[in-house]
């Protein structure tokens, strides 16, 4: 496994968030979050980065004890975090705004050359190339922010609702581009997501999250055959 | 729902608990009482020396207090209130010099303290139209131009402010007055002339604070976007608050030259600016007592050093205690018993919270995140 | 007409020491929000350290080598900034900087409160000589017009601080880890960056860059622990009227509050003269900050609800 989260709990200040979570992420594979709002989804992606104080559980990660770690040191083991509202740097351009998600790298052809690499992939990234993030449309800035994250060469990379605010045709447009991604690089995923449909085109397994607690899980085909879970947990 | 928990009993029985007798009206009154009755009779048992720097704290508390109407209701930063504390003084020590050319007598005394005040919120309210449409760091920044700008400006006009020397008017007007001369002698009656005129202040001040001005003043303090919405406008808001600041530094301007017999450029300098802003936050901003300590405070600082051989150290030590209230006490000395009493109590359900920055510039207790 | 580009080229050799210290204020702006009135003060105490330096190595290299002396006080005296600026943001400034911006300038307040007051004790609140490289009075004529060599050094050495702090900020990789940190502190570091030692080497460069405000008009007023108390007002209005976030903007309206200023002491004697020419920036500020409260090259304030 390359990510193993085991029972973890969190809190802010005196409200309880996560109760007992435990999902597991194998090497080169893509696990969905999925569940209601306020079920937890992006505490548990919190809890990971090391930007929510975890009191109880343990979470591994390629075999290094993460739990309390903070986030520049759980960047540098290589968990590469999106987070929801994307993190755009506004003021910096989209090359700049790449080039900060390589920061840590020491290689700059290859750094060039993964550049290259994402922009054939997103071909309005490389439309706008010089401007700044935030003159970017919001799935444009979802891309960039999935591809900042990709250019520090991650071994897992975390996704936090990246169909947030989007139209459901960009956010389709978006998810294609992180499957084609997937498909081309064989990178680790795992992705919070509301809209179980889009989770679901990439994601070969979920687990679902009531109230702070890991209830279900199972692969794509599991999930999404089971009539029952579907209307209660899905919505779909 | 697993999101609720039992009822906080500990909460409850803080609320039906009885009122502490230390916290009922009748034992307040009777404080007031007692502490105003102190007050009054201390000139007649104390030194001249001793009154004196009484009269002095009396003149600064009423200055900080100008200032913590200000910073520490309104919220908004002003390095200028030594610049009206200036003009104050001037306005005043003018009057009795020269009395306008015109010959007033006693009355002198009355028109000097009618300027003392409506000369500097007149200067303040047109500063405040202009400065306060800014971001409160931009406030800041403006107002530190006002002692810069004044102290040039008072040795200038020499004709009227007698220049870079100063003024002092002829010392009649520090005397007791004829027909109180047998009962006081100078320095009581200078004591009780500034315990009327700052008591008067500090209650009009006390007053307006928990009125509906000083819950606007709180509202735009603690975000103006809820202000605007609200209906109150955090500009005309900001506006009043330093009119009302800037006439009250002049009063302590007008105090200024009773106790001193005299003012100068020095009076409204740039150190003395930000003497007069640690002083309101040492006291404790955004209380009525706090002035007051931070006036001892002011007094102190200044003074022991002083008396030491070793005034050079004031500086230092102000930057110090600043610096060290602003970590461990950003309340001020008016927060001292409430901060005692939470590290002393016993608190049961003490709950870990998470790490959030210092509160903003010392408001009411009650505004304040706990 | 003479008298009229004298005057200029007098009001931009001040203006730049004026725009060293509002540079040094835009940048920590920028980089942790903060607006320090310290700028000043943590300018001066460079300024004396070099002074120290100075007295120390001056006796002992002879009067052939004074040069030198100064030269190694100088970089002494800059290295010296860097590392109190930085030590000022870990040590005092980080615990203000999420917080209340007006209880942060009350902080940046205590800290010149106290380093003036060290100084004034170390040193004494008398007037020092800074030895310097040539008479600060030598100049030579240009056309007619009398440039000090003072003058012209100021005037070139900020030019090649906006053009190397232009190159850092856009060329270098610390360069956009500074920016990235300025703009989206938690995405930054989620990108792995480290935040709290960019946040330092920020207040580090600033400091600096005011140190060579400092150091550059040292020679000129005679140190005391005061000396750029005035400038910080200057400075501070500079960058108001240039907007908090536009280093160029502050540059230019430094060197305008300057120009502004000798002009009208010179045309207006006996309104303004040379002791009220102090006021005259600040007429214009205000009327300025009335009909645009953001500055004549800011953003409008976007406030976060």
């Amino acid at each position: 496994m390359l990510l193993e989260l085991q029972h973890i709990t969190a809190a802010y200040g005196p409200v309880q968030v996560l109760e007992d979570v435990s999902l597991s992420v194998p090497d080169g594979g893509a696990v969905g979050i999925l569940g209601a709002n306020g079920a937890g989804k992006t505490t548990t992606l919190r809890a990971i980065s090391g930007t929510v104080r975890v009191a109880r559980g343990t979470i591994a990660f390629d075999g290094h004890q993460i739990r309390g770690r903070r986030p520049e040191q759980v960047a540098a083991l290589g968990i590469a975090h999106v987070p929801e509202g994307r993190g755009t740097l506004g003021n910096l351009s989209v090359r700049d705004n790449l080039l900060v998600g390589a920061y840590r790298r020491k290689d700059r052809k290859q750094v060039e050359q993964d550049i290259e690499f994402l922009l054939d992939l997103f071909p309005n990234l490389r439309r706008r190339y010089k401007s700044n993030g935030s003159a970017l449309s919001g799935g444009e800035q979802q891309m960039m922010a999935v591809g900042r994250a990709f250019m520090s060469k991650p071994r897992l990379l975390v996704l936090d609702e990246p169909s947030l605010g989007l139209a459901p045709s960009t956010a389709k447009d978006v998810y294609a581009a992180i499957r084609q991604l997937r498909v081309e690089s064989g990178i680790a995923m795992l992705v919070v997501e509301q809209n179980a449909n889009l989770a679901f085109s990439i994601v070969d397994s979920a687990v679902v999250l009531e109230t702070g607690r890991s209830v279900l899980s199972g692969t794509t085909a599991e999930l999404k055959g089971n009539d029952e879970i579907r209307k209660a947990y899905l919505g779909v | 729902m697993s999101g609720l928990r039992a009822p906080n009993t500990a909460v409850i029985a803080a609320a039906t608990r009885p009122t502490p007798w230390w916290r009922t009206t009748w034992f307040r009154w009777t404080l007031a009482a007692v502490v105003f009755l102190v007050l009054v009779v201390i000139p007649f048992i104390a030194d001249p020396y001793s009154n004196q720097t009484m009269t002095r704290i009396m003149m600064w508390a009423v200055a900080i207090l100008g200032l913590n109407v200000v910073m520490g209701y309104a919220g908004q930063v002003s390095l200028g209130q030594i610049f009206f504390v200036g003009v104050g003084a001037y306005a005043t020590a003018i009057t009795l010099k020269s009395h306008w050319g015109v010959d007033l007598g006693l009355l002198g005394a009355v028109i000097a303290f009618v300027l003392a005040a409506v000369i500097p919120g007149v200067l303040g309210f047109l500063v405040a139209l202009a400065a306060a449409r800014l971001r409160g760091i931009a406030i800041a920044m403006v107002t530190i131009a006002l002692p810069i700008v004044g102290v040039p400006l008072a040795k200038r006009f020499s004709d009227l402010t007698g220049g870079a020397p100063g003024i002092s008017p002829s010392s009649k007007w520090f005397r007791t007055p004829d027909w109180l001369s047998g009962l006081l002698y100078d320095d009581q009656y200078r004591y009780l002339l500034a315990l009327v005129i700052a008591g008067i202040v500090f209650l009009l001040v006390a007053f307006l604070v928990r009125g509906k001005f000083g819950r606007a003043f709180a509202i735009v303090k603690a975000n103006e976007s809820v202000a605007s919405a609200m209906g109150i406008s955090p500009y005309r808001t900001k506006v009043l608050a330093f009119t009302i600041a800037s006439a009250i530094g002049g009063i302590g301007g007008f105090l200024y030259v009773v106790v001193n017999t005299f003012t100068s450029p020095d009076t409204l300098s740039f150190p003395n600016s930000i003497n007069l802003i640690i002083a309101t936050i040492v006291g404790g901003a955004g209380t009525i007592i706090g002035p007051i300590l931070g006036g001892v405070y002011f007094q102190l600082v200044t003074q022991i050093p002083t008396a030491l051989q070793a005034s050079q150290w004031t500086t230092v030590i102000q930057g110090i205690v600043i610096l060290l209230v602003l970590f461990l006490l950003p309340g001020g000395l008016a927060s001292l018993p409430r901060v005692i009493r939470r590290l002393t109590a016993k608190r049961p359900d003490r709950h870990v919270g998470t790490g959030t920055a210092p509160a903003p510039i010392p408001g009411n207790p009650g505004t304040t995140k706990e | 007409m003479q008298l009229f580009i004298q005057l200029i080229v007098d009001g931009l050799a001040q203006g730049s020491i004026y725009a060293a210290l509002a540079l040094a204020i835009v940048l920590v702006n920028q980089a942790t929000g903060l607006v320090n009135f310290a700028q000043g003060g943590m300018a001066v105490l460079s300024a004396y350290i070099g002074l120290a330096v100075v007295d120390l190595l001056a006796p002992a290299f002879g009067p052939g080598l004074v040069a030198l002396a100064i030269v190694i006080a100088i970089v002494v005296a800059l290295a010296f900034s860097f590392v109190f600026g930085a030590a000022v943001e870990r040590l005092v400034m980080r615990r203000f900087e999420r917080g209340d911006e007006d209880t942060a300038v009350v902080a940046t307040i205590g800290v010149l409160t106290l380093i003036t007051g060290l100084v004034g004790i170390i040193w004494s609140y008398n007037y020092q000589h800074f030895p310097w490289f040539f008479p600060i009075a030598q100049s030579f004529s240009i056309a007619g017009i009398g440039v000090s060599v003072w003058s012209l050094t100021t005037f070139l050495a900020v030019i090649v601080i906006m053009i190397v702090l232009q190159l850092l900020f856009m060329r270098t990789k610390l360069g956009l880890g500074l920016r990235a940190v300025a703009d989206n502190p938690a995405s930054a570091a989620l990108s792995g960056l480290k935040v709290g030692r960019l946040l330092m080497v920020g207040w580090g460069l600033a400091a600096t860059l005011g140190a060579v405000g400092g150091i550059l008009i040292a020679p000129k007023l005679q140190l005391t622990p005061n000396m750029l108390d005035s400038v910080l007002v200057y400075a501070l209005a500079a960058v108001v009227i240039g907007g908090l976030d536009s280093p160029l903007g502050a540059v230019i309206a430094a060197w305008g509050i300057a120009i502004v200023e000798n002009l009208s002491a010179a045309y207006l004697p006996t309104i303004v003269g040379q002791d009220l020419k102090v006021a005259v920036p600040f007429a214009f500020l205000v009327i300025i900050l009335i009909f645009r409260p953001q500055g004549l090259f800011g953003r409008k304030a976007v406030v976060r609800v």
